[in-house]
């Protein structure tokens, strides 16, 4: 479905609109559920966190008109968001950071090919100018939801360090994006 | 020149706190805060719809997969609770109603085709259908003319969608089920009954409309999810 296409499904979703609801449903819940299951890496979560997030959709759709995004990353981050919070409010931290590293360790394949066309172009070369272990620990916390801490364990720095480190990987980031 | 700052410090400023947010990286209480000065600071919120734009370009990285098919059914039973037409519309179930229908459909027709009122022989027994299911707001009626052997078939809940087709079939006793073609508007779709057809319309009968791709069924068979079925009476 075009961009128009989900944009209007959001719109009529937001005035209560239920056969929009279910279109649209239909056309992003696979997206979105790809979503939950790269963060959670848990498929029952992931189900749960799905219902969640179309009730959060059709709850928040009048949001998206002043949201200014297009309606895919509209919907990507709503989910995303609340997969991420849902891995922050996890109990048992340590035991969980395990089980994470061991599924979040990104594959740096689909990732690549993704910044292969079109808009991606852009931020995939100006995430290429960043020293490569950057660049992964950006593109891994997008995609997985990688905490600080995580982040910090996983490469053996101080979290202070790592936060300067990935501090200073976004400034140069958007240095190259808007230059 | 650069914006970087010298290797001994640590950068500041909201917009990489907005980057931080939108990246995921930050825990939970600082997540909360930068949840909260979202809906409270518009300068705020524009760096995270901002690093947002940015970073949508990795979205390509999530992998669609289908969720299984019990979840929608549960998302609306959350927002909407359950459907249980039947007990909610008894109306459906009275003899009163449809035989009341029947007679307003065919003073309709009488007054849309300007027909002979002298002419007119006492009606015959009229075939009529309501159509629901569980887990669909669409509920449709039928009414079958055996004159001039027209199906009239009108929504009465829910909306045709716009990116698919209702398709309408009759299935009689173990047969398998014989389209009968479209739903082409929510107000009356007339239906031609071909004559080999017209003589399985019967009561006990059973009508059923499913989704299927915009233009119909692509096989011939029923396709898609069924979003109303009923059987069809004599009244």
């Amino acid at each position: 479905m075009t961009p128009e296409g989900i944009s209007e499904l959001i719109s009529r979703v937001s005035l209560r609109d239920r056969a929009a609801f279910d279109a649209l449903y239909a056309s992003t819940s696979a997206k979105l559920f790809g979503v939950c299951l790269r963060v959670l890496g848990n498929r029952t979560e992931a189900e749960d966190a799905l219902q969640d997030i179309y009730v959060k959709i059709w709850n928040k759709a009048d949001r998206f008109a002043v949201a200014g995004t297009s309606p895919i990353s509209w919907l990507v981050a709503v989910a995303r968001n609340h997969c991420i919070d849902r891995l922050r409010a996890r109990k048992g931290r340590t035991e969980d950071l395990d089980e994470a590293s061991d599924i979040a360790e990104p594959s740096a394949d689909p990732e690549q090919s993704a910044i292969a066309t079109g808009e991606a172009r852009r931020l995939g070369d100006c995430l290429d100018q960043l020293d490569a272990p950057r660049a992964t620990a950006v593109r891994g916390a997008y995609l997985n939801g990688d905490s600080y801490e995580l982040l910090a364990q996983r490469h053996k720095v101080p979290l202070n360090t790592m936060r300067t480190w990935l501090r200073r990987s976004l400034l140069k980031l958007k240095e190259c994006l808007e230059g | 020149m650069s914006a970087t700052p010298p290797d001994d410090t640590v950068p500041d400023g909201d917009d990489l706190v907005a980057a931080e947010y939108v990246l995921g990286v930050l825990a939970e209480e600082e997540r909360r805060d930068a949840a909260r000065r979202i809906e409270t600071d518009p300068v705020f919120a524009r760096l995270v719809t901002r690093w947002q734009e940015y970073f949508s370009a990795l979205d390509e990285g999530f992998t669609p997969v289908s969720p299984p098919h019990h979840i929608k059914s549960q998302i609306d039973h959350r927002l909407f609770g359950t459907d249980a037409p039947a007990p909610a519309m008894p109306l459906w179930t009275s003899l009163v109603f449809w035989r009341g229908l029947a007679l307003a459909a065919l003073l309709l027709a009488m007054i849309g085709f300007g027909r002979d009122l002298i002419l007119q022989r006492p009606a015959p027994a009229q075939l009529v259908a309501s159509m629901a299911a569980d887990n669909s707001k669409v509920r449709t009626v039928a009414v079958y003319d055996e004159q001039t052997k027209r199906l009239k078939v009108s929504l009465v809940a829910g909306d045709m969608p716009s990116d698919r087709s209702l398709e309408l079939w009759l299935i009689a006793g173990n047969e398998a089920p014989v389209s009968l073609g479209l739903m082409k508007s929510p107000q009356v779709t007339e239906f031609n009954v071909p004559q080999g057809l017209a003589a399985k319309l019967r009561d006990g009968t059973t009508l059923a409309i499913s989704v299927e791709p915009l233009g119909g069924s692509p096989s011939g068979a029923p396709t898609g999810a069924v979003v109303a079925a009923g059987t069809i009476r004599a009244i």
